[in-house]
């Protein structure tokens, strides 16, 4: 039986290790592709940082609410 | 096959390393996890490289988002400067330090010095791991792992947020232990057991996170006047190229975005 670890991330992140370099990229960048699904929810924020949200930016129902649940 | 970053990160390091892949998509090339469609890179500290990254990106017709100019009076200060650009579909927004939080001088000095050595574009495990030390709870997940995959015990026994993991580590290299009591205080409790090590690891977490959140506090209220006046500089520079919106940006800031800002960066 393993000895019991803590775990932080999926196994699915950690699977990126068993991926030729390949295989990598195209991964990447199909969640790169994926991911642009939520521009414009995003359009005026920062995912991190000082800066949070571009003052330039209108707010608007549908922006402001989502915050990128990624990085 | 390539990637946006990976290509940019070529166009920056054209003739000579001036940039390391940082953050989110050094998270990825650590093969750890895909958690960010942003870029990051930590810059060296030099006009020349300001003004090949600026025309890099004004090839590829990027504009400036809300931020510190791309110029080292700025980014010398601890400060983040943020553009933007399309390139195969994809919004592709590229975030710049080159003091990134939490990581001295000496630190700096050193990655750079491996990244030559090495010949490797990307930030390496230990100063990420100091970058990571946020106000986001997520950023503590992802450190658990980085600190598993450094090869120093004295690195791991800085950074690794599982007290299973201490706990070995210490009976394994009680010199490393002893060497890292003064980096990491918590260290101290890796006798009294697992729950009173998991109860040590909390409170420190939220100790670093409200640090975190402290320090960007100060940089937000040094932005305060900045972020006033944005909306008109976004108005002034929108239609131009990116050197001369590059131009009227620091003309702008000068005076109103303090150089100087107390305590570590901007972007973690």
């Amino acid at each position: 039986m393993p000895e019991a670890r803590d775990e932080f991330l999926s196994d699915e992140d950690l699977d990126l290790q068993n991926l030729s370099d390949d295989e990598l990229i195209a991964y990447w960048n199909l969640w790169l592709t994926q991911a642009q699904a939520t521009n414009d929810l995003d359009e005026a924020l920062y995912s991190h940082g000082v800066f949070e949200r571009d003052p330039a930016v209108a707010e608007s129902p549908a922006r402001g609410s989502h915050t990128e649940n990624t990085r | 096959m390539t990637n946006p970053y990976l290509d940019l990160t070529r166009q920056f390091n054209q003739g000579r390393l001036r940039a390391l892949v940082s953050s989110g998509q050094a998270v990825v090339l650590h093969r750890l996890a895909i958690m960010s469609k942003d870029g990051d890179w930590v810059l060296r500290e030099d006009e020349e490289t300001m003004r090949h990254v600026l025309s890099v990106l004004a090839g590829h017709g990027a504009r400036y988002r809300f931020g510190a100019p791309l110029d080292v009076r700025w980014l010398s200060g601890g400060w983040s400067a943020h553009l933007e650009h399309t390139g195969n579909g994809l919004r592709l927004r590229t975030d710049f330090v080159s003091r990134p939080p939490r990581v001295s001088v000496s630190e700096l000095d050193a990655m750079w010095r491996a990244a030559e050595t090495s010949d490797s574009e990307v930030v390496p495990l230990e100063p990420l791991a100091a970058m990571k030390l946020t106000k986001r709870e997520k950023d503590y997940a992802v450190l658990g792992e980085l600190a598993r995959r450094m090869s120093d015990p004295r690195a791991q026994l800085r950074y690794s947020r599982s007290s299973r993991d201490l706990a070995r580590l210490a009976a394994e290299h009680p010199d490393a232990l002893a060497d890292s009591l003064q980096v990491r205080p918590l260290l101290a409790h890796v006798a009294r057991g697992r729950d009173a090590l998991d109860a040590e690891l909390d409170r420190e977490r939220r100790t670093l996170m409200r640090a975190d959140e402290a320090r960007l506090e100060r940089y937000r209220d040094a932005a305060a006047r900045w972020a006033a006046i944005w909306p008109g500089v976004s108005r002034q520079i929108e239609g131009l190229g990116l050197h001369d919106a590059h131009r009227v940006i620091v003309a702008r800031a000068d005076g109103v975005l303090p150089t100087e800002a107390t305590g570590g960066a901007t972007d973690a």
